[in-house]
C-alpha cells in the first residue's frame, strides 16, 4: 500500500456517499413503512403525485418562481456587468468587491427584509400607498409567487454579474473594436456585436441560476411556506417534517428523484451552451486591455443612479428594514409614535444560551467542513489530473453531482440513511456529525473545481521532478503541490467557510435538537415561530458574528479566484 | 546499465488509439552518453519517460542493471521516486516557490536516496560549483534566467549522485549562443562524471555533438542506433538518411550490382545494399564536387549552374542536370559562375534504397 493507493481510496471514499445518496433517493420513491416495520415496495408514491393536482401546482409555481428569478437577476446583471467590463465608470472596482460581499449576505436575511417590506397586511410599503392612494387592498402581495422570484432574482443577481463578467472578458475586444472603426454607433455594435456575441455566455448563466431557483428553498421557506405557496423543495421539505401527519418518505423521494431527473438535465444543457459560447473567447495576452467606452457626464449619472438603486433595493432596503423591525416590539411603519417606541428589548429577550449553543456548533462547522472537503477534493483531484488513472474521467463526473443535485435532497438522503440504513450500527441522525459530513459533501464539486482549476496550472513535470528526485507521493503533495496551491486552498476554504456559516437548506432537515442546531436555524425556527421581531434581532446579530469571517475574506481571497470558482 | 525489450505503449486519443511505442529494443551500457532522436511524435520522450517510470508502458520489460524496474507480466512495477535516476525536464521544472538551494536540498532531505543532515549543505555546494552557479543559492528560483534554471534543474538532478541521468530536450529552451556553450558543458561534466546519460533531442547537430550513440526514431520505432559518423555515412534507410542533414534524391533503375540508370544519367555505386529493381540513389550535397580537375571519368555529367549562394565558409549552388534540380554545397574557391559545369559524384558516397519509402515519395515529388 503506497500513497498513490492511499489518494485513491481516499477520492473514492469521498465519492462513494454521492452514488449512495442518489441510488437512496430513488430507492426512497419506491419505499414504504416506518422505523421497524417491515419495508413494502410500491409505486404508489410516483401514482400519488402524479395524480393529484397539487404536484402541478407545485411544478408551476416552482418553473414560474425559478422564471422571475432568472429575469430579475438577468435585468441587474448584465447592464452592471458591461458597465464594469467595458466602460470607464470610475470606482469599478468598488462594484465587483460590493457584488462579491453581495452573494455572501444570506437569503433568508433578505428576504425577512422584503416581507417587511411588501407582506400585504404589515409591508411599509404597502401600508404607505394604501394611506397615499387610499388603497382598500395591498398593492403588493410578496408573499406570491413573483414577489419570491423577485427576491430570490436580487439575490442571485450578483452570481449572475460574476459569470456574465467572465463572458464579457472572454470575448475578444478587437470585434467590438472593428465594428466602431467601420463606423458603427455605439449602440449598433452593442446590438450586432457584442449582445449576439455574449448571448450564450449569457444564456449559461440563465439556465445556471435556473437550476438554483428551481431548488431554492431559503425564500419559499421564509415567504411562501407560511402562506401555503409551494415550490419543489418546501414541498418536500414538508412531506419530510409535516406539521400535523406522519412523515412521508416515500412521497418525498418521488419528487426529489423527479427533480434530480430535471436538474441534471438543465445541467447537460449548460455544459452544451458553455462550451458553444467558448468558441468565441479568447485568451488575449498579458496587458492587452481593450478600448472602454467613455460614457458622457449623464451617462455616467445615469450608471450611478442605476447600481444605486440596485444595492439600495437589493441590500440597503432590506437591511434597513429588519434593523427597523429589531428595535420594536411589534412592528408598525415608521412613524414620530414608532420611534418612541425603539427599544433593545429584542435583543435582550434573545433565547441567547441557545445562540452560544448554535454559535459554537456553527463555529465548529466552519472550521471542520472546508478543512475536510479541501482534504478530500485535494485527493481527488489528484486522481482526475495527476494520476493518469483509467476511469479519473468517472471520478471527475461523480465530482460534479453535488452541484448538480438540489442541496435539500442531499440532506434527505442523509437523513434517511441514518434512520433506516444506519440506525444501529452508526447513530447519526441528530448529531453535529452528520451536519458536518453532509455539508462536506455538497461542497465536493465547488472545492474539486478550484483545485483542479489551480492544479491545471502547474506544470506536470514539477511533481515529476519531485518523483525523479526521490521524494514520495505524499511528499510531493505536501512540498511542492501545496505551497503552489495555496492561494487557491486559502480562498476556498474561506469561501465554503462563510457559506457553512449562512446554510440554512441544508440545516433544515438535518438539524433537530439543541447538539446540532445552527445559527440559521435559530433565526428560521423564531420566525417560524411567528416572533419576527425577534427573528429580525436574531438575524442581525448572526450577522454581526459573520462580519470577521468575511473581513478574512476579503483580505486574503482574491477576485480573480471568485471568478475561476464561478 | 538500461535494457529494454518488447515495450509497447498506447495512448487513447477519442476513439482512437495511437501506437506511441512499437515493440521497443534498447540496451544502453554503462557510461555511455545515449541519444534517442526524433522528430515531434515520435515516441522519444514517452520512451524516457516509461524509463523514468512516469509511465507505464503496456508491454514489455524494463531493467536496471539486471533489476527489473518494470514488467508487464508478470506485473512489477518500481515508481520513479525508487529507480535512483536524477532527470532534468525540458520545463526545467524548478520549484517556484522555493529558493536555489531548498531545491537542491528538498531531494537530499525529504528524497529515497538523502544523505545525513550535515552533508546536505555541502552537497548544494559542492553541485552549484559543478554548474558554476556558487553563490547562487539563497536565489529564489523563480527570479532565476532560463540558462540559470537549466543549470539548477542540472545540479539537481546530479545532487543525488544517480547512476542514470535523463535529459529530456534540456536546451530546446535555451537561444542559440546559450545552446551552444551549455551543450559543451553538459558533456565536459557527463565525461568527469562518468554519468551514464540517456539524453532527449530533436536536434541533429546536438546528438553528433554529445552522443556517444544514436538511436534514431520515428512514429514509436527505433530505426537505426549506431554512433553519428555510422549514421551519416551508413544510414539503413532514407527517414535516417533525411533525419541527418540534408540529401539530394534521384530515381533510378539497377542495371546490376554496381551500375544504376538514373534521371540525371548513369552512376556507378559501390553497393547497391542487395536492392534491385527500381530504387532511389540518394548523395549529400556536400559530396557532389563541382569543376573536379577531370582525372576520373567515372560518375562524371555535365550540369548548369542555375543560381549559387556564396555564404562565406561554403557555396550552396543550384545544378541542373537533364530536369532534375541538386542542392550542392561546394567550397568558397569552387565558385563558379553560372552556366555549364561538369559535376562528379563519388561511388563510395551515394547511397541506394528500395523507391517505396514514403520520404523519398514526398521529396522527390
Amino acid at each position: 500500500m503506497n500513497g498513490r493507493h492511499v489518494l485513491f481510496a481516499v477520492a473514492a471514499a469521498a465519492l462513494l456517499p454521492v452514488v449512495a445518496f442518489l441510488v437512496i433517493i430513488l430507492w426512497m420513491g419506491f419505499w414504504q413503512g416506518s422505523p421497524g416495520e417491515p419495508v413494502v415496495y410500491t409505486l404508489a408514491h410516483y401514482r400519488a403525485i402524479l395524480t393529484d393536482s397539487f404536484t402541478y401546482k407545485t411544478m408551476l409555481n416552482t418553473l414560474g418562481f425559478a422564471s422571475i428569478s432568472v429575469a430579475v437577476s438577468l435585468i441587474f446583471a448584465v447592464p452592471t456587468a458591461w458597465l464594469v467590463e467595458r466602460t470607464d465608470l470610475p470606482g469599478k472596482s468598488w462594484v465587483f468587491t460590493l457584488m462579491a460581499v453581495s452573494t455572501l449576505v444570506p437569503t433568508f436575511f433578505t428576504a425577512m427584509g422584503w416581507v417587511f417590506l411588501l407582506h400585504p397586511r404589515i409591508g411599509i410599503i404597502n401600508k404607505f400607498l394604501m394611506n397615499w392612494f387610499g388603497l382598500e387592498a395591498a398593492p403588493f402581495n410578496i408573499a406570491s409567487i413573483a414577489g419570491m422570484g423577485w427576491v430570490e432574482g436580487l439575490g442571485l443577481s450578483s452570481l449572475g454579474f460574476i459569470m456574465v463578467v467572465a463572458t464579457y472578458r472572454t470575448m475578444d475586444p478587437a470585434l467590438e473594436e472593428a465594428g466602431r472603426v467601420h463606423g458603427l454607433k455605439m449602440w449598433e455594435t452593442l446590438r450586432y456585436v457584442t449582445l449576439p456575441l455574449t448571448f450564450p455566455g449569457v444564456l449559461a448563466a440563465a439556465i445556471y441560476i435556473f437550476t438554483i431557483g428551481l431548488s431554492a428553498f431559503e425564500v419559499p421557506a421564509i415567504i411562501g411556506m407560511s402562506n401555503k405557496l409551494f415550490t419543489f423543495s418546501t414541498f418536500i421539505f414538508y412531506k419530510m417534517q409535516p406539521l400535523e401527519e406522519l412523515p412521508s418518505y416515500g412521497v418525498a423521494g418521488a419528487v426529489s428523484s423527479l427533480l434530480i431527473v430535471l436538474a441534471l438535465l438543465l445541467s447537460w444543457w449548460y455544459f452544451k451552451v458553455l462550451r458553444f459560447s467558448s468558441r468565441y473567447a479568447v485568451v488575449t495576452g498579458k496587458g492587452y486591455r481593450p478600448q472602454l467606452v467613455e460614457l458622457s457626464p449623464r451617462g455616467r449619472l445615469c450608471a450611478w443612479l442605476f447600481l444605486g438603486f440596485f444595492f439600495v433595493v437589493a441590500k440597503v432596503l432590506p437591511f434597513l428594514l429588519l434593523l427597523w423591525a429589531a428595535l420594536l416590539a411589534y412592528f408598525q411603519p415608521p412613524s414620530m409614535e414608532a420611534l418612541g417606541k425603539l427599544s433593545l428589548s429584542n435583543f435582550y429577550g434573545l433565547p441567547w444560551e441557545l445562540l452560544l449553543a448554535g454559535a459554537r456548533n456553527t463555529l465548529l462547522i466552519m472550521l471542520t467542513v472546508p478543512t475536510l472537503t479541501l482534504m478530500l477534493c485535494m485527493a481527488i483531484s489528484w486522481v482526475i489530473l495527476r494520476s493518469g488513472f483509467k476511469w479519473r474521467l468517472a471520478f471527475d463526473g461523480l465530482a460534479f453531482l453535488p452541484h448538480a443535485v438540489p442541496s435539500i435532497i442531499l440532506a434527505i438522503a442523509a437523513v434517511f440513511a441514518a434512520l433506516f440504513l444506519l440506525r444501529d450500527a452508526v447513530p447519526l441522525y441528530g448529531t453535529l456529525t452528520i451536519v458536518i459530513l453532509v455539508y462536506t459533501i455538497s461542497r465536493i464539486s465547488f472545492a474539486t473545481r478550484i483545485i483542479n482549476n489551480s492544479l491545471a496550472q502547474i506544470h506536470p513535470e514539477l511533481d515529476e521532478a519531485a518523483f525523479a528526485g526521490g521524494l514520495r507521493v505524499f511528499q510531493v503533495i505536501r512540498k511542492i503541490l501545496l505551497p503552489l496551491l495555496k492561494p487557491a486552498l486559502v480562498y476556498a476554504w474561506l469561501w465554503m467557510a462563510l457559506l457553512c456559516y449562512r446554510e440554512l437548506t441544508m440545516a433544515s432537515v438535518l438539524v433537530t435538537n439543541q447538539n446540532n442546531v445552527t445559527l440559521p436555524m435559530i433565526v428560521w425556527g423564531l420566525w417560524l415561530g411567528g416572533s419576527l421581531n425577534q427573528a429580525a434581532a436574531a438575524n442581525l446579530v448572526v450577522l454581526v458574528f459573520m462580519l470577521p469571517a468575511v473581513l478574512l475574506y476579503l483580505t486574503f481571497g482574491r477576485r480573480s479566484r471568485f471568478e475561476e470558482a464561478m | 546499465m538500461i535494457s529494454l525489450s518488447g515495450v509497447e505503449k498506447h495512448f487513447k486519443s477519442g476513439p482512437q488509439t495511437v501506437a506511441a511505442l512499437k515493440r521497443i529494443d534498447l540496451e544502453v551500457r554503462k557510461g555511455e552518453f545515449f541519444v534517442l532522436l526524433g522528430p515531434s511524435g515520435s515516441g522519444k520522450t514517452t520512451l524516457m519517460r516509461c524509463i523514468a517510470g512516469l509511465e507505464k508502458p503496456d508491454r514489455g520489460n524494463i531493467s536496471f542493471e539486471g533489476a527489473t524496474v518494470f514488467s508487464a507480466i508478470p506485473p512489477v512495477y518500481v515508481p520513479p521516486e525508487r529507480r535512483q535516476i536524477g532527470m532534468v525536464f525540458q520545463s526545467y521544472a524548478i520549484w517556484p516557490h522555493m529558493t536555489v538551494a531548498e531545491n537542491i536540498g528538498l531531494v537530499l532531505t525529504h528524497g529515497q536516496r538523502r544523505i545525513p543532515k550535515g552533508d546536505v549543505k555541502e552537497r548544494i555546494r559542492h553541485v552549484l560549483s559543478m554548474v558554476q552557479l556558487d553563490n547562487f543559492g539563497d536565489r529564489p528560483a523563480r527570479l532565476l534566467s532560463g540558462g540559470q534554471q537549466q543549470r539548477v534543474a542540472l545540479a539537481r538532478a546530479l545532487a543525488t549522485n544517480p547512476k542514470l541521468l535523463l535529459m529530456d530536450e534540456p536546451l530546446s529552451n535555451l537561444d542559440a549562443r546559450l545552446r551552444e556553450e551549455v551543450r559543451s558543458k553538459i558533456k565536459k561534466l557527463a565525461t568527469e562524471l562518468a554519468i551514464t546519460v540517456l539524453y532527449v533531442t530533436h536536434d541533429q547537430v546536438e546528438a553528433m555533438v554529445l552522443a556517444h550513440r544514436i538511436a534514431v526514431m520515428s512514429q514509436g520505432e527505433i530505426l537505426q542506433i549506431g554512433n553519428p559518423f555510422e549514421l551519416y555515412r551508413g544510414p539503413k534507410n532514407s527517414l535516417v538518411a533525411e533525419f541527418f542533414g540534408s540529401i539530394n534524391w534521384v530515381r533510378g533503375k539497377l542495371l546490376d550490382l554496381h551500375r544504376v540508370e538514373t534521371e540525371i544519367g548513369p552512376l556507378m555505386v559501390e553497393s547497391s545494399n542487395g536492392h534491385t529493381g527500381t530504387v532511389v540513389v540518394g548523395i549529400r550535397p556536400e559530396d557532389i564536387k563541382l569543376a573536379a580537375p577531370s582525372t576520373e571519368s567515372e560518375n562524371r555529367l555535365q550540369g548548369r549552374v542555375l543560381s549559387s549562394a556564396f555564404l562565406g565558409d561554403q557555396v550552396i549552388a543550384e545544378v541542373k542536370i537533364n530536369e532534375t534540380t541538386l542542392t550542392v554545397k561546394a567550397m568558397p574557391d569552387d565558385q563558379k559562375k553560372v552556366g555549364e559545369i561538369s559535376v562528379h559524384f563519388p561511388k563510395e558516397r551515394i547511397v541506394v534504397f528500395p523507391a517505396s519509402a514514403p520520404v523519398q515519395e514526398a521529396a522527390l515529388q
